[in-house]
């Protein structure tokens, strides 16, 4: 399908990322440098003599958050960002075709049948580089991520802050850099309301980083919040605790 | 003071020293990216590379030795003869701040040689052979099961080209059921080796169902049975026609009772499944004989039921 390169408008502070005028809504769409068939089953559209790929909200949280207002950061061209929990490939091939060719994502997933189409998929993304690892134990993948500019996490864990931090302590570049988390408050303990959840993520992450407002997702996805800003001094002073804290092991008949 | 540390950057293992040489002392671990894929994951077994133990060897007495990853800790401590142990974060950043880091196509290429060694090393296992093995033969089920529909209302208009058409596809067909049973039998080993007294109790395509449905056998044998019960079923169970159909309603003997009796019959099923996966993933007891001998009885019970 071709449309008129008019079409395609690049937002001011990230220029492979586009937006599309389309009947009643704006749409977004990320010049790829992939090859085809589609990752997900998502619109291919050719521009100018670039490849873009329709970046659904329903589809991907990140698209989501830019569609509800997230004013936070998101990756750019020419950044290293470290995804955690990149799953099949879906967000993940997205942020790669943000970072462009110039940039590079190490994407982190630890269940075998997802990762293994991430790293189907890796073989035709160039910029798409696949690590088969637990985000928990970060020190497990020091030997293929160097310093990133951004951390993006999607990881459905009930310490998913905690995680996230020690991820950050050890990977983010310095001050200044940028941090963006889908959390899915439903995964996050019963004993709190969303609202709670997303307060009490607001504030163990405000100690190392100025935080942007946080987004609700919904409809798109519902009782999902991205949450991120910059990283300031105090993450990389030592003054956060940077340790995860074990699952408690699940007992059988626990439903 | 500050430690030496032990790391790998891509392809290479070094040793950065606080006040020492730059670059720090360089250890290729290997010249194709599968053979460096390979000496990598043979760090956590503590099996280092000679020139890198020397180097760790050699350094002053006095000096801390810190390794980047957990795993390797042990291992290096007892090759090269000295206190190991895990560097700090901020050990970590220093260390990888005074490296020169520009990755070359070889890091890539190494990157993705272990992320393929690490998947093939993980999926080898039998209990993730049985998972794919059960999606498989469930994929195919449904081929199978599309395309005799669809010879149902086939009609072979004879003298028209569909004539011809008509026995090619079902040669077709009947070469697809003889891959599905060679694919049946695949997977009934596949289930008595992984889960035996699962697959004695229910029967081995459903045991393989259960496992592939809860993901791993830990996983089945961590669920209560209520929860084993729906696995496989679309519909949520409601309080008016009860919990639907899952895996567990094609176990073996179900055909042997009245429609009216299968929802009890399920129920009592479900918990005999759960103890025999517990039994299959933790003790490996022989428990087959005990759990089918009451889920006879059970099927006897409920035949003589009257109402």
């Amino acid at each position: 399908m071709s449309r008129s390169p008019r079409a395609f408008r690049p937002t001011p502070d990230s220029p492979r990322l586009a937006s599309v005028r389309a009947a009643d809504r704006t749409e977004l769409w990320t010049r790829t440098n992939g090859s085809d068939p589609s990752v997900y089953g998502e619109r291919w559209a050719y521009a100018r003599g670039e490849a873009y790929r329709a970046f659904e909200p329903a589809r991907s949280k990140l698209s989501a958050g830019l569609v509800k207002g997230w004013e936070g950061p998101i990756p750019s061209e020419g950044e290293h960002w470290l995804y955690l929990g990149a799953a099949s490939g879906t967000t993940a091939s997205h942020v790669a075709d943000l970072v462009g060719p110039t940039g590079r994502v190490a994407a982190v997933e630890r269940s075998l049948r997802p990762f293994a189409r991430l790293l189907a998929l890796a073989l035709r993304w160039p910029g798409l580089d696949p690590i088969l690892g637990d985000a928990r134990e970060p020190r497990g993948y020091a030997t293929f991520v160097p310093p990133v500019e951004g951390i993006y996490a999607d990881i459905a864990q009930p310490d998913q802050v905690e995680i996230v931090l020690a991820n950050a302590a050890l990977y983010l570049r310095g001050p200044g850099a940028a941090l963006v988390v889908a959390l899915k408050t439903a995964s996050m303990g019963r004993d709190a309301s969303a609202g709670q959840h997303v307060r009490r993520a607001e504030e163990e992450l405000g100690v190392a980083f100025d935080l942007d407002p946080s987004v609700r997702l919904d409809p798109f996805h519902k009782g999902h919040y991205l949450v991120g800003g910059r990283s300031t001094d105090a993450l990389f002073r030592g003054e956060v605790s940077t340790a995860p804290t074990r699952r408690r092991a699940r007992s059988p008949g626990r439903s | 003071m500050v430690p030496a540390v032990v790391l790998a950057d891509g392809p290479r293992l070094l040793v950065v020293e606080a006040g020492g040489p730059l670059p720090p002392v360089t250890c290729s671990l290997g010249a194709t990216p599968p053979e460096a894929a390979r000496r990598y994951a043979l760090l956590a077994d503590g099996d280092f590379p000679g020139p890198l133990v020397q180097a760790v060897r050699a350094l002053p007495r006095e000096s801390k030795v810190v390794a980047a990853d957990p795993r390797w800790v042990e291992g290096l401590a007892r090759a090269a003869g000295r206190p190991v142990r895990t560097a700090t974060v901020a050990e970590l950043r220093a260390a990888r701040s005074r490296l020169d880091r520009t990755a070359g196509p070889e890091d890539r290429a190494f990157l993705l040689a272990v992320a393929r060694r690490m998947l093939e090393t993980a999926l080898a296992s039998p209990e993730e052979v049985l998972v794919a093995l059960a999606r498989e033969e469930d994929r195919l089920e449904r081929a199978l099961g599309r395309e005799a529909r669809a010879a149902d209302h086939f009609l072979a208009v004879p003298g028209t080209l569909l004539e011809t058409y008509a026995p090619a596809w079902e040669a077709a067909r009947r070469d697809l059921e003889r891959h599905h049973a060679q694919l049946l039998g695949l997977l009934e080993e596949s289930a008595r080796r992984v889960a035996p007294n699962l697959a004695s109790l229910v029967g081995e395509r459903v045991a393989g169902r259960l496992v592939a449905a809860a993901g791993s056998l830990p996983a089945l044998a961590r669920m209560n049975s209520s929860r084993l019960q729906l696995l496989g079923s679309r519909r949520r169970p409601s309080p008016v026609r009860g919990p639907r159909y899952g895996v567990l309603f094609r176990a073996v003997r179900m055909n042997d009772l009245p429609v009216a009796r299968r929802g009890a019959y399920a129920r009592s099923l479900a918990a005999l499944a759960v103890v025999a996966a517990r039994a299959d993933a933790t003790t490996h007891a022989d428990v087959a004989l005990r759990l089918i001998a009451r889920r006879d009885r059970r099927i006897e019970e409920l035949r003589r039921r009257d109402r």
